[in-house]
């Protein structure tokens, strides 16, 4: 297990050269998908590789000349890889407009960085079935501007077989995760968010066949249970969560349950419809997709008595139902979704009780010893 | 039964030896850069200041930023933890404990049973810690004490813009360029580092009832504690040796688990 294990961590750390290499081996072309949710299905059935662009965790140099002060850090460092280079490789970039600061990144970068594709999906932040003929029409037009640069059709059973082999994918994702959630000590949540990266920059076809021998590998190890309080890691909308602070959650007695990680469940929990149209299907996948900071649902706002953040509900859901003890909050520092709905989640918590501690955390944040003392300070309290 | 609790600090490094009766004495010494040196220094001097040596202690547990590098300890616990089981111990109606250290600051609300409900520290820099009151001191050219009598004297408090501690200095440096009284600078130091720490103490929703009590080395100055006191419209009780508590705390965590095992 920990050799396939090792090797897609080393996959995701070599990441642009990762492109660089499947590009020479292959001859195809590469469309580089910024964070969250793209519909990487549609590149995939135009005969494309899709890679998720992860920034990197240097300093920044060049970026802020062109970034406003409080870019995120996966802007931000986005950015960066940009402006030194690292997506040279690269064919075309997409992104789905998630939120104002990749709205705003992404068409500087357009200014700045000419590619032979670059497409920007709307997203509606009202998830509704109000939005789904706007979906489509965004799904559509991704399609024929795929179909155009590829010079191939994706016909609907294209489009339902790629939809198949990354269901696969998420479904072997789940599993991986099950074993940190049932066997915890077998699987560190840093390497879980590190081999769930690494199924985003590699081909389909050959990740899946290295999860599925991971996974047999991993059937028959045994860990220790022992009486460890459970905790739910949320935040980090776009990027990979800090290796250091969960390392240091599970160094000091914890048992991480769950996240809400885009290198996580928010990437995995969901499939896509197989059956009917698929383009349809994959409306019907944005409509169910499990809360995010980044959407909103304007109907709760409406109607009196819904609650005003079904992120905040989803999150306290799965703590009561997971038998959870207590929620550590990453805060991505000036990441405006996350910092918006906070307020809202804090209040939910509360409300039921959930002991929770926010760590600011993201891009060139502070020091690890203050976020030891919190996090013991912390565990402390839920188990004394 | 001797129990040890030892608090490494940024800045300074305390002892507690404990034993029946809640008999004990203290020691402190400055970190310096050596932690385990100095852990088996203050440890040893306390120790003997109670008539006893290093290996009568049965247990010892080490809290505080180095905590980590005091192999001779059995446990280690956050300062958090520590802080609030001894500043309960003093006063069993403690409802909320404030810390002002070296380099940070703590707001910490505990239950009628001594345990910890909800905590906050100051986030990153030494903005409204005791080494921004030593900084602004030694840019003023007084020490921290003749800081506090400055700032007492104060007419006309001015108004420190800036939080950070570096940032502060080179605005005490034209605030003395402009001639502005020492005294009114001192005040506006007082001032600033008083509302950093009510923020932090409003983060974490410290309630209206209880005895609020302020531990750490900055409790000694009583310009900041009753500039907090009348802030926060709550009386502060500040104990007789308030840099200890944390220690206290975790010597009474050694005997805790020392008479579980
Ligand atoms: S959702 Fe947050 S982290 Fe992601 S790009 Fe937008 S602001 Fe940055």
């Amino acid at each position: 297990m920990q050799s396939i294990l090792d090797n897609l961590k080393l996959r995701y750390s070599r990441r642009n050269s990762e492109i660089v290499k499947w590009k020479d081996d292959t001859g195809g072309k590469v469309i580089g998908c910024l964070p969250m949710y793209f519909p990487e299905e549609f590149v995939h059935a135009a005969g494309l590789l899709p890679v998720t662009l992860f920034g990197g965790n240097g300093p920044i140099t060049h970026a802020n000349r062109h970034l406003m002060t409080n870019a995120c850090g996966a802007v931000r460092s986005t950015f960066e890889d940009l402006l030194s280079g690292k997506y040279d490789a690269l064919d075309g970039v997409a992104a789905v407009l998630i939120c104002d600061q990749v709205r705003f990144f992404f068409q500087v970068w357009s200014l700045d960085h000419e590619f032979a594709f670059f497409h920007q999906m709307w997203r509606p932040f009202n998830m509704s079935e109000a939005s789904r003929p706007f979906l489509l029409n965004e799904l559509k037009r991704l399609k024929s501007g795929l179909e155009e640069f590829a010079g191939k059709a994706i016909t609907p059973d294209k489009l339902r077989e790629s939809i198949r082999l990354f269901n696969e994918t998420r479904s072997l994702m789940r599993a991986l995760n099950d074993i940190r959630k049932t066997r915890p000590g077998l699987l560190k949540s840093s390497d879980l968010a590190k081999a769930i990266a690494a199924g985003m920059i590699m081909p389909k076809e050959e990740y899946n066949s290295l999860l599925k021998k991971l996974l047999v590998q991993a059937q028959d190890l045994e860990c220790e249970p022992g009486e460890k309080p459970k905790i739910m890691v949320c935040g980090h909308p776009c990027g990979m969560p800090e290796e250091e602070i969960l390392d240091l959650i599970e160094e000091m007695g914890a048992v991480i349950v769950g996240d809400d990680f885009f290198t996580g469940s928010r990437y995995f929990s969901v499939d896509v419809p197989c059956s009917g149209d698929p383009v349809e299907a994959y409306a019907d996948f944005y409509l169910g997709l499990t809360p995010c900071t980044t959407y909103h649902y304007p109907q709760n706002w409406i109607e009196q008595d819904r609650s005003l953040s079904t992120y905040g509900d989803y999150v306290a859901d799965y703590v009561l139902e997971n038998g959870i003890q207590g929620v550590i909050l990453l805060r991505e520092m000036y990441c405006d979704p996350f910092d918006l709905e906070f307020v809202m989640l804090k209040k939910r918590l509360e409300e039921q009780n959930i002991a929770h501690i926010t760590l600011n955390t993201g891009h060139e944040a502070g020091s690890l010893e203050t976020q030891r003392t919190r996090i013991q300070g912390y565990l402390e309290m839920l188990s004394l | 039964m001797i129990v040890a609790g030892v608090d490494i600090g940024s800045q300074t490094s305390k002892a507690v030896v404990l034993k029946e009766d809640h008999v004990f004495r203290s020691a402190l010494f400055p970190t310096g850069t050596d932690l385990y040196a100095v852990a088996r220094k203050v440890v040893e001097n306390a120790a003997q200041e109670l008539g006893h040596t290093f290996d009568d202690i049965q247990r010892i547990v080490a809290t505080g930023y180095g905590r980590v590098s005091v192999p001779f300890a059995a446990d280690t616990m956050s300062e958090i933890t520590c802080n609030a089981v001894g500043a309960y111990h003093f006063y069993p109606d403690a409802r909320l404990v404030v810390d002002i250290g070296g380099q940070d600051s703590k707001a910490i609300k505990i239950n009628d049973e001594g345990k910890v409900v909800n905590f906050a520290m100051n986030d990153k820099c030494a903005a409204g810690t005791g080494r921004f009151l030593e900084v602004a001191a030694e840019t003023l050219g007084v020490s921290v004490a003749e800081l506090a009598a400055l700032s007492r004297r104060s007419g006309n408090r001015i108004r420190i813009s800036s939080t950070c501690t570096v940032f502060a200095q080179t605005e005490i440096v034209s605030l003395i360029a402009r001639r502005t009284p020492q005294e009114d600078i001192a005040a506006g130091l007082h001032e600033s580092i008083v509302s950093r720490v009510y923020g932090l103490i409003n983060s974490i929703g410290p309630g209206d009832t209880g005895r609020v009590v302020m531990t750490g080395g900055v409790a000694r100055n009583d310009a900041i504690v009753s500039l907090l006191a009348s802030t926060m419209k709550r009386e502060i009780t500040v104990p007789e040796d308030p840099q200890i508590v944390t220690a206290f705390g975790a010597a009474l965590v050694a005997k805790s688990r020392l008479g579980s095992e």
